[in-house]
């Protein structure tokens, strides 16, 4: 079992926490709330990395100084993929959304979608005509390419290498060739010709 | 003392970017018919072909990959493709918008269901 940590020892790893949260709420620009919630994550984090500590190898404030900067690159990388997810912005309930006064969790409604939490109204009369032209353009491919549109509908890529024995890579162009199609019948890419020139 | 003139250097207009293969097929997407895209300016067989072209790899790989979309683009009926002459060995590429061929409707939903029943 690995030994009780000192007082002193317990004091570096609180320090060099703080110091690692504070740098890390600082790059992201998170709100002043969010700084507690990181110093614990990286803390624990810490904590249960610590029987990996060998003091041969060096002392306890360098090995927390790795183990939390592996964590605080971890915390981004997720924190900026969940940033791209909702558009390249933060999204809080507890916030007003862009010109109104009540915060964002009083304005939705329980069966809203993703685009409500963004200020987009998406009514039932656009779902049904998005409906509609996916219909017609799914119409329009090539048998082939029906299996492949009902496949990746429901399951994920993963799963349809496994049961149908295609090689990811041929799988992969199969869905480049699918993206062109949908494109050419006005699904998925734009176009804009100032932006070409 | 000696002064220090910078002279004003040429202006150089920016080249047209290189079309892709997803930006021609999101022209396709929203174009009306009768619209038309110049989608290269060349000897297209050649350029596009390995070893003779005289292109970048990247390029050649990029001009393949259109051609091949402007080709399904062609087979599915949505564009025309024509070639203007404009100099000895050298085509402007047009493709010029259809009509949107009409096809029966297939709902993702019964596409799913026809394939888990099969």
């Amino acid at each position: 079992m690995h030994p009780p940590i000192s007082p002193d020892d317990l004091a570096t790893l609180i320090d060099e926490g703080a110091i690692a949260a504070r740098r890390l709420h600082r790059k992201l620009k998170l709100p002043a709330a969010d700084l507690d919630d990181l110093r614990q994550d990286l803390l624990v984090d810490l904590i249960c990395r610590l029987p990996g500590f060998d003091a041969r190898r060096g002392g306890i404030g360098a090995f927390a100084n790795i183990v939390l900067r592996n964590q605080s690159s971890r915390i981004a990388i997720r924190h900026h993929r969940q940033r791209r997810a909702q558009g390249g912005t933060v999204i809080s309930l507890d916030a007003p959304v862009s010109a109104g006064t009540e915060p964002l969790g009083c304005v939705l409604a329980e069966a809203d979608g993703l685009a409500a939490w963004h200020g987009q109204d998406r009514s039932a009369v656009d779902d049904a005509e998005t409906h509609h032209d996916l219909a017609l353009a799914l119409g329009g491919l090539s048998e082939d390419t029906h299996g492949l549109c009902a496949a990746l509908g429901t399951c994920p890529v993963p799963e349809i290498v496994s049961r149908t024995g295609i090689s990811r890579s041929a799988l992969y162009r199969h869905i480049a060739r699918l993206r062109l199609d949908l494109a050419m019948r006005g699904f998925g890419a734009e176009w804009d010709g100032s932006k070409a020139a | 003392m000696e002064m220090f003139v910078m002279h004003p250097t040429a202006f150089i207009p920016a080249k047209p970017r290189p079309l892709t293969d997803i930006e021609f097929c999101a022209w396709i997407g929203q174009a009306m018919p009768g619209d038309r895209l110049e989608y290269h300016r060349g000897f297209l067989g050649i350029d596009a072909t390995a070893v003779i072209s005289t292109l970048p790899e990247p390029d050649r790989r990029r001009l393949g990959a259109l051609a091949s979309a402007a080709r399904r683009a062609f087979e599915a009926a949505l564009v025309h493709l024509v070639q203007v002459r404009v100099g000895p060995d050298r085509f402007a590429y047009l493709a010029i918008a259809r009509t949107k061929p009409r096809h029966a409707p297939i709902p993702l939903s019964q596409l799913i269901a026809t394939e888990e029943a099969a």
